[in-house]
């Protein structure tokens, strides 16, 4: 019937099974044609978390936010770090378009040292990131979150963000991807070889996406050390070994 | 000429219950003076206890009576600070006795748009202090001191309050009020009493002369003075440069919030003396007494917190008080409290924004910062800082956030146009590729080898680019000599190792894990 097929035009936040939400929020694109067109809206979404799972640090995970975050200090917002797991670099965020004397930087007391049994859940960062995203003069938040976190944590977090105008992510370990998580955008980023980024969409407001999508980053080897690198990694990239390479 | 005259009936019984820890219900106070109660506050009134009683008496009327001495000095910063937050007012203000403050304010009329208006604005002022005012308006200083010590439910039909504004509307005001009311009454009282003398209009219609052989002179003084006969000069109050409070606590704090109680009742003060010097407060510092413990006297605590954005807010002052408060270890129980403050920014505030702009947004983030370095600690809040130097694990620094900082968000619009277009003409970096990897590590790791290749985590890692050869630092005895090479790990994720070209020791040399490219 006519008025059943126009049902989710009859409003944003109607939305059909097998169809990607179209969010009321305004969101940042991403600055990867690829992947804007996999996320409702086209671009990262305000107001809400959103996930990022990475087996460690350094995959690629700045290059891939890079875009956004530029066009958030193009237009004057603070972007605050809770926590990054090591130093970052001026010079290297500066290559990637980033005014590093900008960011603002919040270690926690606790601290990301010693082994996991004896680290206590961070208490401090949840409450910085609370304050901050509650505050609302932020324009992102990248947190680096502990791995074991109070079971609402993520919730209030989820809470305070809707206060919040612009994106939050929250860069955790991938083994989190079994637990239950209440943002609405979970991502897996993994390696792919060098420069590229492969970005699996565990959960989105929409149909789960079955391919992984694998992205281009912001190139870091020149052209001979990328083909030297591919080749390395060609006949040995479909069967992991563990041994000496020739 | 208008004066306006504040009494504190309850100022003494006031300033002590301001030690006293807070309570859910009202207990029963009193004070005593030379072995006799003095003041009694209404629960304990209510159980009989009377000023003039004796201490004995009184403890067996009510058990659990909280007595303390009459102490003039708590009394006087307490006045104290009704002076200062009248200050704001008028610059006029003088202090009439020890529970009287008397304030000018025929200049600040047409600015507070009225007596009525600015009576309000003066009570608004006042609430926080927690004193009972009775306020009274007259042409002259002793009328207005008088007719406020006129209780208002002994006045019968003048609820508001006694207030003239001409000199012959008040003459029939101080015409019906009572004797007592001057002070040379009270001493004579039961004499005047004896002889029929119950308001001033019989006193007035007695002849001059007699009245000062029986009574002194002084009462006849005090007549002429309120009725505008006699020349009254004042002095007006100066207020002190730098703000320096203390309080003595009834009960021992032991914890922060007790310790914060007290400390609220200080920054009342504190933002009436800086509201009355038209400043701001840029810092402040809290002393914290301590008890005597049986080694030793234990020295007293001091916390310092400072301001990023001078603010008068108390509730945001009492903010981060309490963050810090909570952050700090007690060595001892805390007996006494002492609020000093030396930095004043003075001019007015910027003015509040009604929707948000960037002005707004940059103040409110620079709130934030503070609150986050209240509880954190000022070193964890920090910014990045490039640093002219080759050698990777020197060029970027993290400095700790302070005050405005200028890296971070630009208050100024202007400020904020040429950030902009320094950002967007001038690159941050020098034109380096993007051989640099974003993550640092703070220490570089040392790599086991296996067959000439290093090993991360038990996989061999594949060299694909390099040597880059970094020489630096020779000048400031940390040289760093090294070949730099970006190596491929088993998953395809990109790392940054160096070797060392000279190794001074046999540590030094092998592979090292410097960043990896994130």
């Amino acid at each position: 019937m006519p008025i059943l097929q126009a049902l989710e035009n009859l409003h944003p936040a109607l939305w059909r099974a097998h169809q990607v939400a179209r969010p009321s929020e305004a969101v940042l694109p991403s600055g990867h044609a690829d992947l804007d067109a996999q996320l409702p809206g086209g671009g990262w979404p305000a107001r809400v978390l959103t996930e990022l799972l990475l087996p460690h640090a350094g995959v690629g995970e700045l290059r891939l936010l890079a875009p956004a975050l530029a066009a958030l200090q193009r237009r004057q917002r603070a972007v605050m770090w809770f926590d990054p797991p090591a130093a970052p670099c001026a010079w290297a965020l500066g290559a990637l378009g980033l005014d590093a004397r900008q960011f603002v930087v919040v270690r926690s007391r606790g601290g990301a040292r010693g082994r996991a049994r004896e680290r206590l859940p961070a208490v401090d960062v949840l409450w910085a990131l609370e304050q901050a995203l509650k505050s609302g003069h932020l324009g992102a938040a990248l947190a680096w979150l502990p791995a074991r976190l109070p079971a609402d944590a993520l919730r209030r977090l989820q809470l305070a963000a809707q206060a919040h105008d612009g994106p939050v992510f929250l860069l955790r370990d991938a083994q989190e991807r079994t637990r239950p998580s209440a943002a609405p955008l979970r991502l897996l980023l993994a390696s792919a070889g060098p420069d590229r980024l492969r970005v699996t969409l565990l959960k989105r407001r929409g149909p789960p996406l079955a391919q992984p999508l694998t992205l281009a980053l912001a190139p870091v080897l020149s052209a001979p050390a990328l083909a030297r690198a591919q080749s390395a990694r060609g006949p040995a990239a479909a069967v992991p070994r563990v041994g000496v390479p020739v | 000429m208008l004066w306006l005259a504040l009494h504190l009936p309850l100022l003494s019984l006031e300033a002590f219950c301001a030690t006293l820890p807070a309570q859910a219900q009202p207990v029963a106070v009193a004070l005593i003076h030379q072995h006799r109660i003095a003041a009694v506050n209404a629960a304990a009134a209510a159980c009989g206890v009377r000023p003039g009683m004796k201490r004995a008496t009184a403890l067996a009327l009510v058990a659990d009576l909280r007595l303390a001495d009459t102490d003039t000095a708590r009394d006087a910063a307490a006045l104290q600070a009704v002076a200062h937050t009248a200050l704001a007012f008028t610059p006029a203000v003088t202090l009439h006795d020890a529970q009287t403050v008397l304030l000018e304010v025929q200049a600040s009329l047409r600015l507070f748009g009225g007596l009525v208006a600015l009576r309000q604005r003066l009570a608004a002022a006042l609430a926080p202090l927690g004193h009972r005012v009775q306020m009274a308006a007259a042409p002259t200083a002793s009328g207005a001191a008088l007719l406020a010590r006129w209780h208002p439910a002994d006045r019968g039909d003048l609820v508001l309050g006694a207030h003239a504004r001409q000199l012959s509307a008040l003459e029939p005001l101080l015409d019906a009020a009572p004797v007592w009311l001057l002070g040379p009454g009270r001493e004579h009282w039961e004499a005047l009493q004896g002889m029929g003398l119950h308001t001033l209009a019989d006193l007035r219609a007695l002849p001059r002369a007699g009245l000062a052989r029986r009574f002194g002179a002084g009462l006849l003084d005090e007549l002429d003075r309120a009725r505008g006969r006699q020349a009254d000069p004042r002095r007006w109050l100066e207020w002190p440069a730098t703000f320096d409070s203390r309080l003595e606590l009834f009960a021992r704090a032991e914890t922060s919030e007790q310790v914060l109680a007290g400390a609220s009742v200080l920054l009342a003060r504190l933002v009436a003396w800086a509201r009355a010097r038209q400043a701001r407060v840029g810092s402040f510092t809290l002393r914290m007494g301590h008890e005597r413990q049986r080694q030793a006297q234990v020295p007293a605590t001091e916390l310092h917190v400072e301001l990023a954005e001078p603010a008068l807010d108390a509730a945001h002052l009492q903010l981060l008080l309490r963050e810090r408060l909570g952050r700090c270890q007690l060595a001892a129980p805390t007996l006494e409290l002492q609020l000093r403050c030396r930095h004043l920014v003075v001019g007015a505030a910027p003015n509040g924004e009604l929707f948000p702009t960037r002005a707004s947004e940059a103040v409110g983030l620079v709130r934030l910062l503070e609150r986050l370095r209240a509880r954190l600690g000022d070193e964890q809040v920090q910014r990045l800082e490039p640093v002219a130097d080759h050698r990777p694990e020197r060029a970027s620094r993290s400095v700790p956030v302070q005050g405005t900082a200028q890296g971070t968000v630009p208050a100024r619009p202007g400020a904020a146009l040429a950030a902009v277009s320094a950002a967007a003409s001038a690159p941050v970096a020098p034109a380096l590729p993007h051989h640099r990897p974003a993550w640092l590590l703070p220490e570089p790791l040392p790599l086991a080898e296996r067959g000439a290749l290093p090993l991360l985590e038990g996989r061999p890692l594949q060299l694909v680019s390099g040597p880059e050869r970094i020489e630096a630092g020779w000048w400031d005895g940390v040289p760093a000599v090294r070949d730099y090479f970006i190596a491929q790990a088993e998953d395809g994720s990109l790392v940054w190792l160096y070797r060392s070209r000279l190794p001074a020791a046999v540590d030094d040399a092998g592979w090292f894990l410097q960043g990896r490219f994130g």
